[in-house]
């Protein structure tokens, strides 16, 4: 009995400690709140943004929020093993091969529209996700290139076919070059290179494709001056290395600006929808209400009257 | 003046926490493999450190002096600290998402670092006062912060290096840890 009150005192100081910093926590918490991105944007990000509804669900997003509920993540074949291991990497995940029951990676395509045979039908127009078809309807469509995201989503309404996916025209990423001796880190090309970056260990991190870390090895600031390939006692064409790096990196910020293009589009897309539909929902009641006020009031008259009117041309026939 | 001076230099040098106090050597083995991220931990560190030097001691000396209860510093100090930690994350991600970025995950993780709690411990040891208390904090997240860049700096050199086998990865590192630990043997009986 004699213990208790010896032991409130530390007990209510540490209380009141907790106590006080605690609030202090939840005041700057609550000060300085910052919306978070929400993972099913990070996800969708991720995605390739092509919308080609592969997945079994109508767009990236939605199937981005499936992935946030729970989905598996190999079931988009536009993004490939590269997708899969970003998503795998973002939500730690086991990385998994492709479901080859959504179809497989393919090179990027985009929609081709015979424009001799076309039309005119408009179907394809609707099919579009990211409204990248031009036209009217009886007059010729055409896709606009850049926006098209190559989804194929467009082939199957057309009537008459006259839709293609061809292959987008990209640069070939250049092949490894010729067999070389390996590197040995003897250090001569690290003298020889006048924007002071150090070859070796950039050739090491292209030659693994680790493209972030050739990245921060500065690979940009590489003059292609092929100073370093002369002096290599290995023969590695160390520039040719770093050039496919390049070239790589190039395509993906290409991509990465395509992807993000491709849901925007996306998204107005489905903002238009919703749009329209609204919008033709209020005509319709419109419609729906004066056809009411009309009939309520004139119907009989005017039935009446048509009624009349016939009666009269009847009795007008037989008489000449 | 002179005072907090041999303060800073004690603590940078003569009585290197990492090297001559074996303290807070999880991050110091942890996250010197780059450069990049041992100077970001090291900034993380010295704003936290010192920080949370001061906060200690006014918990101290305001809080459990008067009460009686400095038999609770331990656990008080880590409460503090963790405050401190968290507070300070919040702040950054508002204020600066470029430098959260950079520091990201070793903000939190200076938490754990038992450096800081040291200093809060040794500043009620050595009996200092507010001021020197800053300073001595300063002093120890500065030293603490050089020998982790220059350790960054050789692990990054070593990777590079051809190492035999059975040394390659965390043996090279402890074995240059050691040498770095005698070098700073060096500085001993500079100040008192």
């Amino acid at each position: 009995m004699t213990a208790l009150p010896a032991l409130l005192n530390p007990i209510l100081t540490l209380l009141g400690l907790g106590l006080g910093i605690g609030s202090v926590l939840g005041f700057i918490a609550k000060r300085f709140q910052l919306e978070s991105d929400p993972i099913v944007n990070r996800i969708n990000n991720l995605l390739p943004q092509t919308q080609c509804g592969h997945c079994g669900y109508p767009g990236c997003k939605p199937y981005a929020q499936a992935i946030a509920e729970g989905e598996a993540i190999n079931k988009c074949p536009p993004g490939g093993a590269g997708t899969i291991r970003k998503l795998a990497n973002l939500l730690n995940l086991e990385e998994l091969p492709l479901d080859a029951t959504h179809g497989v990676e393919e090179v990027p395509k985009v929609a081709r529209i015979r424009e001799a045979e076309c039309i005119g039908c408009a179907l394809c127009i609707p099919a579009c996700p990211v409204d990248a078809i031009l036209g009217a309807p009886k007059f010729m469509h055409t896709v606009i290139e850049s926006e098209c995201t190559g989804c194929d989503l467009c082939v199957e309404p057309c009537p008459v076919d006259c839709i293609d996916m061809v292959e987008l025209h990209t640069q070939a990423i250049a092949a490894k070059q010729q067999d070389h001796l390996p590197c040995i880190n003897c250090g001569l090309c690290i003298d020889e290179c006048p924007v002071e970056i150090l070859p070796h260990t950039l050739y090491r991190a292209c030659d693994d494709e680790n493209l972030e870390l050739a990245e921060s090895l500065k690979l940009q600031y590489c003059i292609e001056c092929r100073k370093c390939d002369n002096v290599c006692p290995s023969g590695i064409p160390l520039v040719g290395y770093y050039q496919a790096a390049k070239e790589k990196l190039q395509l993906e910020t290409m991509e990465k600006i395509k992807a993000n293009n491709a849901k925007k589009r996306f998204e107005c897309h489905l903002e238009r929808q919703e749009r329209v539909k609204v919008e033709e929902e209020v005509l319709r009641e419109k419609r729906a209400k004066l056809a009411q006020q009309n009939k309520s009031k004139t119907s009989n008259q005017n039935i009446q009257a048509a009624l009349e009117r016939v009666r009269a041309r009847k009795n007008e026939k037989p008489s000449p | 003046m002179t005072d907090i001076f041999l303060i800073l230099v004690g603590a940078i040098l003569v009585n290197n926490f990492v090297l001559t106090q074996f303290l807070g050597l999880c991050p110091f083995m942890g996250v010197s493999g780059k450069v990049e991220t041992a100077v970001g931990m090291s900034a993380a560190t010295i704003f936290v450190l010192t920080l949370a030097s001061a906060c200690s001691y006014i918990v101290y000396h305001y809080l459990l002096l008067p009460l009686g209860l400095e038999y609770l510093r331990t656990i008080s100090f880590i409460v503090v600290i963790a405050a401190v930690v968290s507070a300070t994350e919040m702040i950054m991600q508002f204020t600066s998402p470029f430098l959260y970025r950079i520091l990201g995950i070793f903000l939190p993780l200076i938490t754990s670092n038992c450096a800081v709690l040291g200093v809060a411990l040794l500043n009620i040891n050595q009996s200092h006062t507010f001021i020197e208390s800053v300073f001595y904090g300063l002093g120890a997240a500065v030293g603490f912060s050089l020998v982790l860049v220059l350790f960054s700096a050789m692990r990054e050199k070593l990777d590079q290096c051809d190492i035999p086998e059975p040394f390659q990865g965390p043996a090279i590192a402890m074995i240059t840890a050691g040498l770095m630990s005698l070098t700073f043997m060096g500085f001993t009986g500079m100040v008192q």
